[in-house]
Protein backbone atom coordinates (compact mmCIF):
# COMPACT_ATOMS: atom_id res chain seq x y z
CA UNK A 1 0.00 0.00 0.00
CA UNK A 2 2.88 2.42 1.21
CA UNK A 3 4.43 1.34 -2.41
CA UNK A 4 1.42 2.29 -4.38
CA UNK A 5 0.95 5.81 -2.23
CA UNK A 6 4.66 6.62 -3.63
CA UNK A 7 4.71 5.26 -6.94
CA UNK A 8 1.26 7.17 -7.36
CA UNK A 9 3.12 10.56 -6.07
CA UNK A 10 5.98 10.10 -8.07
CA UNK A 11 3.97 9.49 -10.71
CA UNK A 12 2.06 12.91 -10.54
CA UNK A 13 5.00 15.02 -9.71
CA UNK A 14 5.94 13.66 -13.08
CA UNK A 15 2.83 14.37 -14.75
CA UNK A 16 3.22 17.83 -13.43
CA UNK A 17 6.53 18.15 -14.45
CA UNK A 18 5.74 16.97 -17.79
CA UNK A 19 1.90 19.42 -18.11
CA UNK A 20 4.31 22.16 -16.87
CA UNK A 21 7.27 22.02 -19.23
CA UNK A 22 5.06 22.01 -22.04
CA UNK A 23 2.65 24.79 -21.18
CA UNK A 24 5.39 27.18 -20.64
CA UNK A 25 7.29 25.52 -23.40
CA UNK A 26 3.61 26.48 -25.48
CA UNK A 27 2.26 29.96 -23.75
CA UNK A 28 5.78 31.61 -22.45
CA UNK A 29 8.15 30.27 -24.94
CA UNK A 30 5.75 30.09 -27.79
CA UNK A 31 7.61 27.28 -29.29
CA UNK A 32 4.44 26.42 -30.89
CA UNK A 33 6.25 24.61 -34.12
CA UNK A 34 7.22 22.07 -31.35
CA UNK A 35 3.35 20.57 -31.34
CA UNK A 36 2.96 20.29 -35.06
CA UNK A 37 2.64 16.86 -36.45
CA UNK A 38 6.14 14.98 -37.33
CA UNK A 39 5.94 12.51 -40.56
CA UNK A 40 8.31 12.38 -44.09
CA UNK A 41 6.58 15.97 -45.15
CA UNK A 42 7.41 18.23 -41.66
CA UNK A 43 11.10 18.46 -40.36
CA UNK A 44 12.90 20.40 -37.56
CA UNK A 45 11.36 24.11 -37.37
CA UNK A 46 14.49 25.45 -35.88
CA UNK A 47 16.83 24.31 -38.71
CA UNK A 48 15.05 25.84 -40.97
CA UNK A 49 17.19 27.99 -43.58
CA UNK A 50 14.25 30.21 -44.81
CA UNK A 51 14.27 31.86 -41.43
CA UNK A 52 17.36 34.02 -42.07
CA UNK A 53 17.15 33.63 -45.67
CA UNK A 54 14.41 36.12 -44.95
CA UNK A 55 16.10 38.86 -42.41
CA UNK A 56 16.64 41.09 -44.86
CA UNK A 57 13.18 41.29 -45.63
CA UNK A 58 12.57 42.50 -41.59
CA UNK A 59 15.49 44.75 -41.78
CA UNK A 60 13.20 48.20 -42.70
CA UNK A 61 9.76 47.24 -43.61
CA UNK A 62 8.74 50.73 -43.35
CA UNK A 63 10.24 50.71 -46.85
CA UNK A 64 8.24 48.47 -48.41
CA UNK A 65 5.17 50.45 -49.40
CA UNK A 66 3.23 47.63 -50.13
CA UNK A 67 3.03 46.48 -46.44
CA UNK A 68 0.25 46.91 -44.32
CA UNK A 69 -0.89 50.53 -43.78
CA UNK A 70 -3.11 52.33 -41.62
CA UNK A 71 -5.56 54.25 -44.06
CA UNK A 72 -7.28 56.75 -41.10
CA UNK A 73 -5.61 57.97 -37.59
CA UNK A 74 -9.44 57.54 -35.86
CA UNK A 75 -8.64 53.48 -34.96
CA UNK A 76 -8.01 51.93 -31.88
CA UNK A 77 -4.85 49.59 -32.83
CA UNK A 78 -1.89 49.39 -30.48
CA UNK A 79 1.36 50.35 -31.79
CA UNK A 80 2.52 46.79 -31.28
CA UNK A 81 -0.55 44.93 -32.91
CA UNK A 82 0.58 47.36 -35.75
CA UNK A 83 4.38 46.65 -35.77
CA UNK A 84 3.41 42.77 -35.48
CA UNK A 85 1.30 42.72 -38.59
CA UNK A 86 3.21 44.18 -40.67
CA UNK A 87 6.66 42.69 -39.95
CA UNK A 88 4.68 39.25 -40.11
CA UNK A 89 3.10 39.80 -43.63
CA UNK A 90 6.68 41.30 -44.37
CA UNK A 91 8.02 37.91 -43.18
CA UNK A 92 5.44 35.76 -44.54
CA UNK A 93 5.49 37.13 -47.93
CA UNK A 94 9.32 36.43 -47.81
CA UNK A 95 8.45 32.70 -47.11
CA UNK A 96 6.06 32.01 -49.42
CA UNK A 97 6.16 34.67 -52.39
CA UNK A 98 9.47 35.36 -52.70
CA UNK A 99 10.66 32.14 -52.16
CA UNK A 100 7.91 29.93 -53.22
CA UNK A 101 9.73 26.76 -53.41
CA UNK A 102 11.16 27.15 -49.65
CA UNK A 103 8.06 25.83 -48.49
CA UNK A 104 8.49 21.91 -50.07
CA UNK A 105 11.79 21.85 -47.56
CA UNK A 106 10.56 20.19 -44.81
CA UNK A 107 12.54 22.27 -42.33
CA UNK A 108 11.07 25.28 -44.07
CA UNK A 109 7.67 23.47 -44.38
CA UNK A 110 7.24 22.82 -40.55
CA UNK A 111 8.58 26.82 -39.76
CA UNK A 112 6.35 28.15 -42.65
CA UNK A 113 3.21 26.21 -40.95
CA UNK A 114 3.88 27.30 -37.62
CA UNK A 115 4.26 30.85 -38.83
CA UNK A 116 1.25 30.79 -41.08
CA UNK A 117 -0.93 29.82 -37.64
CA UNK A 118 1.07 32.34 -36.12
CA UNK A 119 -0.06 35.02 -39.00
CA UNK A 120 -4.13 34.27 -38.88
CA UNK A 121 -3.78 33.76 -35.09
CA UNK A 122 -2.27 37.63 -34.90
CA UNK A 123 -5.21 38.72 -37.38
CA UNK A 124 -7.64 37.04 -35.28
CA UNK A 125 -7.08 38.18 -32.10
CA UNK A 126 -7.01 42.00 -33.84
CA UNK A 127 -10.37 41.33 -34.99
CA UNK A 128 -11.48 40.20 -31.79
CA UNK A 129 -10.49 43.46 -30.08
CA UNK A 130 -11.72 45.64 -32.87
CA UNK A 131 -14.88 43.81 -32.45
CA UNK A 132 -15.68 45.72 -29.40
CA UNK A 133 -15.57 49.15 -31.13
CA UNK A 134 -17.83 48.47 -33.93
CA UNK A 135 -18.07 48.29 -37.51
CA UNK A 136 -15.83 51.32 -38.24
CA UNK A 137 -12.72 49.79 -36.31
CA UNK A 138 -13.54 46.46 -38.00
CA UNK A 139 -13.09 47.64 -41.63
CA UNK A 140 -9.97 49.43 -40.28
CA UNK A 141 -8.37 46.32 -39.16
CA UNK A 142 -9.54 44.26 -42.13
CA UNK A 143 -8.31 47.38 -44.39
CA UNK A 144 -4.98 47.12 -42.65
CA UNK A 145 -4.67 43.37 -43.49
CA UNK A 146 -5.61 43.43 -47.41
CA UNK A 147 -2.41 45.45 -48.40
CA UNK A 148 -0.99 44.12 -51.84
CA UNK A 149 1.75 42.05 -49.49
CA UNK A 150 -1.50 40.46 -48.05
CA UNK A 151 -3.39 39.92 -50.91
CA UNK A 152 -0.27 37.98 -52.51
CA UNK A 153 0.48 36.10 -49.59
CA UNK A 154 -3.59 34.76 -49.98
CA UNK A 155 -2.71 33.87 -53.56
CA UNK A 156 0.39 32.19 -52.21
CA UNK A 157 -1.39 30.18 -49.82
CA UNK A 158 -4.45 29.34 -52.23
CA UNK A 159 -1.59 28.04 -54.92
CA UNK A 160 0.35 26.21 -51.96
CA UNK A 161 -3.32 24.54 -51.03
CA UNK A 162 -4.05 23.62 -54.93
CA UNK A 163 -0.56 21.52 -55.60
CA UNK A 164 -0.79 19.79 -52.75
CA UNK A 165 2.60 21.81 -51.09
CA UNK A 166 0.39 22.45 -47.92
CA UNK A 167 -2.26 19.85 -46.94
CA UNK A 168 -4.56 19.99 -43.42
CA UNK A 169 -2.51 17.35 -41.78
CA UNK A 170 0.76 19.83 -42.00
CA UNK A 171 -1.49 21.90 -40.17
CA UNK A 172 -1.95 19.08 -37.16
CA UNK A 173 -4.94 19.86 -34.49
CA UNK A 174 -4.71 24.03 -35.56
CA UNK A 175 -6.02 24.57 -38.68
CA UNK A 176 -6.37 28.16 -38.73
CA UNK A 177 -10.13 28.95 -39.58
CA UNK A 178 -9.06 30.86 -43.02
CA UNK A 179 -7.61 28.10 -44.42
CA UNK A 180 -9.97 25.38 -43.69
CA UNK A 181 -12.29 25.80 -46.59
CA UNK A 182 -9.49 26.04 -49.13
CA UNK A 183 -7.28 22.67 -47.85
CA UNK A 184 -11.01 21.18 -47.49
CA UNK A 185 -11.45 21.94 -51.61
CA UNK A 186 -7.86 20.57 -52.50
CA UNK A 187 -7.96 17.06 -50.14
CA UNK A 188 -5.90 14.74 -52.04
CA UNK A 189 -4.09 17.22 -53.73
CA UNK A 190 -0.62 15.79 -55.01
CA UNK A 191 2.90 17.71 -54.03
CA UNK A 192 4.12 18.91 -56.92
CA UNK A 193 7.67 20.36 -55.47
CA UNK A 194 10.53 19.97 -57.84
CA UNK A 195 12.24 16.78 -56.46
CA UNK A 196 15.94 16.99 -55.88
CA UNK B 1 -9.51 12.23 0.49
CA UNK B 2 -8.56 15.90 0.89
CA UNK B 3 -5.07 15.16 1.83
CA UNK B 4 -4.76 12.81 -1.52
CA UNK B 5 -6.16 16.09 -3.28
CA UNK B 6 -3.61 17.99 -2.02
CA UNK B 7 -0.75 15.86 -2.13
CA UNK B 8 -1.84 15.59 -5.84
CA UNK B 9 -2.63 19.77 -6.05
CA UNK B 10 1.64 20.19 -4.50
CA UNK B 11 2.64 17.65 -6.61
CA UNK B 12 1.55 19.58 -9.65
CA UNK B 13 2.95 23.18 -8.59
CA UNK B 14 6.10 21.91 -7.10
CA UNK B 15 6.99 19.87 -9.79
CA UNK B 16 6.11 22.99 -12.41
CA UNK B 17 7.54 25.57 -9.82
CA UNK B 18 10.76 23.65 -9.46
CA UNK B 19 12.00 22.44 -12.85
CA UNK B 20 9.87 25.29 -14.60
CA UNK B 21 11.27 28.29 -12.76
CA UNK B 22 14.89 26.72 -12.99
CA UNK B 23 15.34 26.09 -16.62
CA UNK B 24 13.13 29.10 -17.19
CA UNK B 25 12.97 31.01 -14.40
CA UNK B 26 15.06 34.29 -16.33
CA UNK B 27 13.07 34.08 -19.55
CA UNK B 28 9.27 33.97 -17.40
CA UNK B 29 10.75 36.88 -14.82
CA UNK B 30 11.39 39.22 -18.24
CA UNK B 31 8.48 38.00 -19.85
CA UNK B 32 6.04 38.81 -17.06
CA UNK B 33 8.47 42.53 -16.56
CA UNK B 34 6.99 43.09 -20.09
CA UNK B 35 4.04 42.66 -19.20
CA UNK B 36 3.64 44.42 -16.29
CA UNK B 37 5.53 47.62 -18.40
CA UNK B 38 2.99 47.27 -21.36
CA UNK B 39 -0.38 46.55 -19.66
CA UNK B 40 -2.33 49.25 -17.87
CA UNK B 41 -1.60 49.77 -14.26
CA UNK B 42 -5.01 50.34 -13.64
CA UNK B 43 -7.10 48.95 -10.12
CA UNK B 44 -7.66 45.34 -11.02
CA UNK B 45 -10.55 45.64 -9.18
CA UNK B 46 -12.39 48.07 -11.04
CA UNK B 47 -15.10 47.02 -13.59
CA UNK B 48 -13.61 45.87 -16.50
CA UNK B 49 -16.75 47.67 -18.76
CA UNK B 50 -15.65 51.06 -17.35
CA UNK B 51 -12.25 50.78 -18.16
CA UNK B 52 -10.63 50.08 -20.96
CA UNK B 53 -6.78 50.03 -22.79
CA UNK B 54 -5.92 53.92 -22.43
CA UNK B 55 -2.65 53.31 -24.95
CA UNK B 56 -5.30 53.57 -27.56
CA UNK B 57 -7.86 56.28 -26.18
CA UNK B 58 -8.94 59.24 -28.59
CA UNK B 59 -7.93 61.29 -26.06
CA UNK B 60 -4.46 59.72 -25.45
CA UNK B 61 -4.04 60.63 -29.50
CA UNK B 62 -4.53 64.26 -28.65
CA UNK B 63 -2.94 64.96 -25.73
CA UNK B 64 0.70 63.05 -25.58
CA UNK B 65 2.78 64.90 -27.83
CA UNK B 66 1.77 67.70 -26.18
CA UNK B 67 3.10 66.48 -22.81
CA UNK B 68 5.78 64.12 -24.21
CA UNK B 69 8.29 65.55 -26.80
CA UNK B 70 10.06 62.84 -29.38
CA UNK B 71 11.22 66.03 -31.80
CA UNK B 72 10.44 65.01 -35.21
CA UNK B 73 9.43 61.64 -34.61
CA UNK B 74 6.36 62.95 -33.41
CA UNK B 75 4.39 62.82 -36.74
CA UNK B 76 5.74 59.35 -37.29
CA UNK B 77 5.08 57.69 -33.97
CA UNK B 78 1.68 56.69 -33.34
CA UNK B 79 0.57 57.94 -29.90
CA UNK B 80 -0.14 54.57 -28.56
CA UNK B 81 3.83 54.23 -28.80
CA UNK B 82 3.97 57.75 -27.01
CA UNK B 83 2.20 56.59 -24.44
CA UNK B 84 4.54 53.66 -23.64
CA UNK B 85 7.39 55.86 -23.96
CA UNK B 86 5.80 57.78 -20.87
CA UNK B 87 5.49 54.17 -19.38
CA UNK B 88 8.46 53.55 -19.99
CA UNK B 89 10.28 56.12 -18.18
CA UNK B 90 7.94 55.74 -15.19
CA UNK B 91 9.21 52.25 -14.66
CA UNK B 92 12.40 54.02 -14.48
CA UNK B 93 11.54 55.95 -11.68
CA UNK B 94 10.15 53.47 -10.23
CA UNK B 95 13.23 51.32 -10.45
CA UNK B 96 15.25 54.14 -8.81
CA UNK B 97 12.41 54.43 -5.64
CA UNK B 98 12.57 50.83 -5.50
CA UNK B 99 16.65 50.83 -5.65
CA UNK B 100 16.40 53.19 -2.35
CA UNK B 101 18.28 55.76 -3.31
CA UNK B 102 16.18 58.50 -1.70
CA UNK B 103 19.80 60.65 -1.02
CA UNK B 104 20.23 60.49 -4.79
CA UNK B 105 19.13 64.65 -5.81
CA UNK B 106 18.21 63.17 -9.63
CA UNK B 107 16.33 60.21 -8.33
CA UNK B 108 13.65 62.66 -6.72
CA UNK B 109 13.34 65.21 -9.48
CA UNK B 110 13.14 62.13 -11.40
CA UNK B 111 10.21 61.55 -9.02
CA UNK B 112 8.91 65.23 -9.80
CA UNK B 113 9.46 65.17 -13.02
CA UNK B 114 7.66 61.92 -13.69
CA UNK B 115 4.58 63.59 -11.84
CA UNK B 116 4.68 66.91 -13.85
CA UNK B 117 4.22 64.49 -17.13
CA UNK B 118 1.44 62.80 -15.86
CA UNK B 119 -0.67 65.54 -14.21
CA UNK B 120 0.16 67.27 -17.64
CA UNK B 121 -1.24 64.29 -19.94
CA UNK B 122 -4.59 64.28 -17.00
CA UNK B 123 -4.71 67.81 -17.04
CA UNK B 124 -4.60 67.76 -21.40
CA UNK B 125 -7.20 65.19 -20.71
CA UNK B 126 -9.36 67.14 -18.60
CA UNK B 127 -9.79 69.79 -21.06
CA UNK B 128 -11.21 67.69 -23.41
CA UNK B 129 -15.47 67.60 -23.81
CA UNK B 130 -16.71 66.18 -20.29
CA UNK B 131 -18.27 62.94 -22.20
CA UNK B 132 -15.04 62.22 -23.21
CA UNK B 133 -15.02 59.72 -20.37
CA UNK B 134 -17.76 58.09 -21.25
CA UNK B 135 -15.87 55.93 -23.16
CA UNK B 136 -13.88 53.02 -21.35
CA UNK B 137 -10.36 53.81 -23.47
CA UNK B 138 -10.36 57.76 -21.93
CA UNK B 139 -11.42 56.61 -18.99
CA UNK B 140 -8.73 54.28 -18.50
CA UNK B 141 -6.13 56.84 -19.69
CA UNK B 142 -7.43 59.64 -17.23
CA UNK B 143 -7.80 57.03 -14.20
CA UNK B 144 -4.23 55.91 -15.11
CA UNK B 145 -2.93 59.85 -15.58
CA UNK B 146 -4.72 60.89 -12.47
CA UNK B 147 -3.31 57.67 -9.94
CA UNK B 148 -0.13 58.03 -11.03
CA UNK B 149 0.34 61.83 -10.68
CA UNK B 150 -0.60 61.63 -7.29
CA UNK B 151 1.71 58.86 -6.41
CA UNK B 152 4.39 60.17 -7.92
CA UNK B 153 3.22 63.67 -6.41
CA UNK B 154 3.78 61.57 -2.76
CA UNK B 155 6.75 59.94 -3.96
CA UNK B 156 8.40 63.77 -4.79
CA UNK B 157 6.86 65.56 -1.61
CA UNK B 158 8.54 63.49 0.94
CA UNK B 159 11.79 65.15 -0.45
CA UNK B 160 10.39 68.93 -1.38
CA UNK B 161 13.67 70.49 0.27
CA UNK B 162 15.53 68.73 -2.63
CA UNK B 163 13.79 69.35 -5.44
CA UNK B 164 13.07 72.96 -7.72
CA UNK B 165 10.96 75.18 -6.60
CA UNK B 166 9.42 76.12 -9.80
CA UNK B 167 8.73 72.39 -9.98
CA UNK B 168 6.67 72.21 -6.49
CA UNK B 169 5.42 74.46 -7.24
CA UNK B 170 4.05 73.02 -11.34
CA UNK B 171 2.99 69.97 -9.15
CA UNK B 172 0.74 71.86 -6.52
CA UNK B 173 -1.05 73.93 -9.28
CA UNK B 174 -1.25 70.46 -11.20
CA UNK B 175 -3.75 68.81 -8.17
CA UNK B 176 -5.26 72.09 -7.06
CA UNK B 177 -6.96 71.66 -11.00
CA UNK B 178 -6.74 67.65 -11.05
CA UNK B 179 -8.95 67.65 -7.48
CA UNK B 180 -11.46 70.19 -9.23
CA UNK B 181 -12.10 68.31 -12.47
CA UNK B 182 -12.16 64.96 -10.45
CA UNK B 183 -14.71 66.85 -8.08
CA UNK B 184 -17.00 67.88 -11.25
CA UNK B 185 -16.45 64.30 -13.24
CA UNK B 186 -17.61 62.29 -9.65
CA UNK B 187 -20.91 64.74 -9.80
CA UNK B 188 -21.40 64.10 -13.66
CA UNK B 189 -20.83 60.35 -13.14
CA UNK B 190 -18.13 59.71 -15.39
CA UNK B 191 -15.52 58.57 -12.65
CA UNK B 192 -16.75 56.51 -9.82
CA UNK B 193 -14.41 55.51 -6.69
CA UNK B 194 -14.48 51.77 -8.20
CA UNK B 195 -12.50 53.01 -11.10
CA UNK B 196 -9.49 54.02 -8.66
CA UNK B 197 -9.73 51.02 -6.76
CA UNK B 198 -8.89 50.38 -2.92
CA UNK B 199 -4.74 51.49 -3.31
CA UNK B 200 -5.69 55.27 -4.76
CA UNK B 201 -4.27 58.14 -3.14
CA UNK B 202 -6.33 59.66 -0.31
CA UNK B 203 -6.85 62.68 -2.40
CA UNK B 204 -8.69 60.80 -5.13
CA UNK B 205 -10.91 59.19 -2.56
CA UNK B 206 -11.61 61.81 -0.40
CA UNK B 207 -12.98 63.30 -3.49
CA UNK B 208 -14.74 60.24 -4.80
CA UNK B 209 -16.05 59.76 -0.56
CA UNK B 210 -17.20 63.22 -0.21
CA UNK B 211 -18.85 64.27 -3.73
CA UNK B 212 -22.03 62.90 -4.54
CA UNK B 213 -23.15 61.76 -7.70
CA UNK B 214 -25.92 64.61 -9.09
CA UNK B 215 -26.34 63.38 -13.04
CA UNK B 216 -25.16 60.84 -15.48
CA UNK B 217 -23.88 62.55 -18.30
CA UNK B 218 -22.96 59.29 -20.21
CA UNK B 219 -26.72 58.37 -19.97
CA UNK B 220 -28.23 59.65 -23.71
Amino acid sequence: MLEVNFLMRVAFVLGGIFVGINLINYYVLGNSGDYLPGGPRMGEWKQAKIREACYPALESPERDGLLPKLTTNKHRIDWRDLTNAVEMTAALNCYLVTHPNAICERNNRAYIVDYIGRYFLKFDEMMNTARRYGDSEISTVKDLWDSPRNRAINMALMQSATNGRLIKADFGWSVPAAMKPMLDRYTGATDNCPRA
Amino acid sequence: MFRQILTLMLAFVGGFLVVGGWIWGPKISSAVSGLVSAGPSISLFADASRLGRPEVAPVVRSCIFRVLDVGSDASKMEPSAGYFILKAGTMQANISALAGKREDRRSEYGAAAVAIKWGELAQCIYAQDDRELCDPDNRAAMVEATTKFFAFAKQADASKPTIPADAARAMDNLSDKLLNALKNHRRYGTLVAADFGSFAAPEIMRVMREEKETRDICKR
